[in-house]
């Protein structure tokens, strides 16, 4: 019974971060055909038609995630609190989901049979859609000035999906759009409503950080406040290219500006998604408010960030515990965790010993080293001074190698714990997945520096290396504010943001026209995100 | 098969979607935390009769939540929530227990659908 709450426990977590990204795209998709496409006349049409057939879309995946996502939460409280479904449906969580799957499930048929002028009925289920989001959020659990958050959430939620679920909508529009003029003209009302979004999404945001991350202490002695932060620098990302698109808007013929309006808004798009999942890992954590002890003084921010040369000497397996997992259990049995709340399937947090330290931070040089060089050798290449730096991506070979056998020592094949311990642990699972994606990327990218890929290929590289970003920074929390858990996600926080930078750099590199003098800066950016990854490795220390 | 770029684009997309919302272990949907609890973490209270106080840091729905009671000898009794003096606390009482080391189980359902729960040992004392 302990491995299907564990299975279902991790199966509710996934559908309720794959539910926040569907319903900006589903609330942004009706807002979009709101106000963007508010005017329906002839040249309209087809638009209206496209961005209708990619809402429904949207809004059946959303519906078939908060359906799986109701069923499994409800599941692990019939199954954990031993209550009969009866009890169950009487709960919150249940009332609002069922009011977010009927408003959804409404989407889907008002778009599948549109009448004309009708954009405006979508707009009841979409506020729906967000008040159930919003009743199950932090503001509806808290103490103190409930109603102020509730309304604050509730316009952060509504200018987010306006801006960031409105975008694909947005290229749909350009795609289809029967003049450049036209395809300007949406560009440039879609820039409006954006600009409002952004500045409500700012200042409810604000409101929110002050409530619950509440000073500046917290910003960097907490989980919660470093992941705010790294928010607030991926929403600075967002806001340059934003930026940058604006002024393409406004400043050049429309004929020469829509191959890059498309390609901002793709990058645009892929930062967005990032910024919603690490809005969805938000959730998991208690605010910094409600955590006043354990925080990490600044001091000792600063002593664990101070550059230091690497070692390289792993200890040996032998002092390794022997099974990681029955210390866990034991350290939760003897009541020696260091964190009082956890959630079913989780064992609780047990901190790690000096062995087990030692040998992440070897793990952590090695990879460093290998990274460096790839940054190294990839700015070489780019330059056109080696012609053999372009097999730079045949390093990601070692690096896998080396993540397969020493990320989880205590698994198959170097500890005791069989093969398929890795599907049970999701954090096992997440490595493995990792050594995969990073076999992928050297093989796909090798061929593409060689010239043996086609030009499709070119984008693999790039994805991959957005998406190690965007896992990075939802990588696993504690509940409690364990000072070691805060300093080690204050470690990986650079890595992921500089992830997410090379990838997007690369991308837009990659797709940008050849008359975007935006191209030749981007093509020096991303090897140096990647070189200062591996100068991050080399300093990344847990003791 | 030859893809399109533009299918290229939706495909790459579709897979940072699903990858990055389906792949990544952090959205442990919880937050209900235990600020302080009556008896305290591994503290010593005199028996036979205890009474039991859990304050939480955010709204709790109590008719879903859950106590029990580990007792030295490891058998669990499930103990009735009393009604809650506010709406982050749970109370109830523990009855007739004699001297030895104990642990409170509970998992509670915050209002936003979030389950916690955790483990509060202590032992009690002759009075």
């Amino acid at each position: 019974m302990a491995r299907l709450l564990q299975i279902f426990g991790f199966l509710s977590v996934l559908l309720r971060g794959a539910s926040l990204t569907f319903q900006s795209l589903t609330v942004g998709g009706v807002v979009f055909l709101c106000i963007i496409l508010r005017k329906s006349s002839e040249s309209f049409a087809e638009i209206n038609a496209s961005c209708l057939s990619w809402l429904r879309r949207f809004a059946m995946v959303l519906a078939a995630m908060q359906i799986s996502y109701l069923v499994a939460n409800s599941l692990i409280l019939m199954e954990s609190a031993q209550i009969s479904l009866a009890e169950v449906s009487g709960a919150n969580f249940v009332l609002a989901g069922a009011l977010g799957i009927a408003a959804s499930l409404t989407i889907v048929v008002l778009s599948t049979h549109p009448r004309a002028g009708s954009a405006g009925e979508l707009l009841l289920p979409a506020a729906v859609i967000l008040a159930s989001s919003v009743l199950t959020s932090h503001a509806m659990a808290r103490l103190e000035y409930r109603l102020l958050l509730v309304f604050a959430t509730a316009l952060h939620q509504l200018a987010t999906a306006a801006w960031l679920g409105g975008l694909p909508f947005l290229l749909v529009a350009i795609r289809r759009a029967s003049s450049p003029e036209l395809a300007r003209k949406l560009s440039a009302r879609f820039s409006r409503l954006a600009v409002v979004s952004v500045a409500i999404l700012a200042s409810a945001g604000v409101i929110l950080s002050f409530s619950y991350v509440g000073s500046l202490k917290a910003i960097y002695g907490t989980s919660y406040g470093a992941m705010v932060s790294t928010k607030a620098i991926l929403f600075g990302l967002l806001l340059f290219l934003g930026a940058l698109n604006f002024q393409l808007v406004r400043q050049r013929e429309a004929s020469s500006i829509l191959a890059s309006l498309k390609r901002f808004g793709e990058a645009e798009i892929g930062i967005g998604i990032t910024v919603i999942l690490v809005a969805a890992s938000l959730t998991s954590l208690p605010p910094a408010v409600d955590l006043l002890q354990d925080r990490v003084p600044a001091s000792e921010v600063f002593a664990r960030m101070t550059p230091r040369l690497p070692g390289f000497s792993s200890p040996a397996m032998k002092d390794l515990p022997e099974d990681i997992y029955a210390a866990q259990k034991m350290a939760f049995e003897v009541g020696s965790l260091s964190t009082e709340s956890f959630v079913p399937g989780q064992s609780g947090t047990r901190l790690n010993t000096p062995a087990e330290k030692a040998w992440s931070e070897y793990n952590h040089h090695w990879a460093g080293i290998i990274v460096l060089s790839v940054g190294l050798l990839a700015l070489l290449a780019q330059a056109g001074k080696i012609s053999w730096a372009r097999n730079w991506p045949l390093l990601f070979l070692g690096l896998s190698v080396f993540l397969f056998l020493r990320s989880d020592p205590e698994v198959w094949p170097l500890g005791p714990n069989g093969f398929w311990v890795t599907f049970a642990d999701p954090e096992v699972l997440v490595h493995r997945i990792f050594a995969g994606l990073v076999i992928a990327l050297a093989v796909f990218e090798w061929r593409v520096q060689t010239g043996r890929a086609s030009s499709n290929v070119r984008l693999v590289f790039p994805m991959l290396v957005a998406v190690s970003g965007a896992l990075l920074l939802t990588h696993s929390h504690s509940l409690g504010n364990i000072k070691e858990e805060v300093l080690a996600e204050l470690s990986h926080i650079p890595l992921a943001v500089l992830a997410v930078m090379a990838g997007w750099s690369r991308w837009l590199e990659l797709r940008l026209p050849a008359e975007n003098h935006t191209r030749a800066w981007l093509a020096r950016l991303w090897p140096v995100c990647i070189t200062l990854i591996g100068v991050f490795l080399l300093n990344y220390r847990e003791m | 098969m030859n893809m399109s770029p533009g299918h290229w684009v939706r495909v790459v997309f579709l897979f940072l979607a699903v990858a990055v919302s389906l792949l990544s272990p952090a959205f442990s949907v919880a937050h209900a935390v235990l600020l302080e609890s009556s008896p305290a973490l591994k503290s010593s209270v005199s028996g036979p009769d205890v009474p039991l106080k859990l304050r939480f840091n955010v709204r709790i729905d109590a008719a879903r939540s859950r106590l029990t009671l580990v007792d030295p000898e490891g058998t669990l009794q499930t103990l009735k929530i009393q009604g809650q003096d506010g709406p982050d606390t749970l109370s109830s009482a523990a009855k007739g227990l004699r001297p030895g080391t104990y642990r409170l189980r509970w998992q509670v359902l915050a209002s936003d659908g979030h389950i916690t729960r955790g483990e509060i040992p202590f032992t009690v004392v002759k009075s």
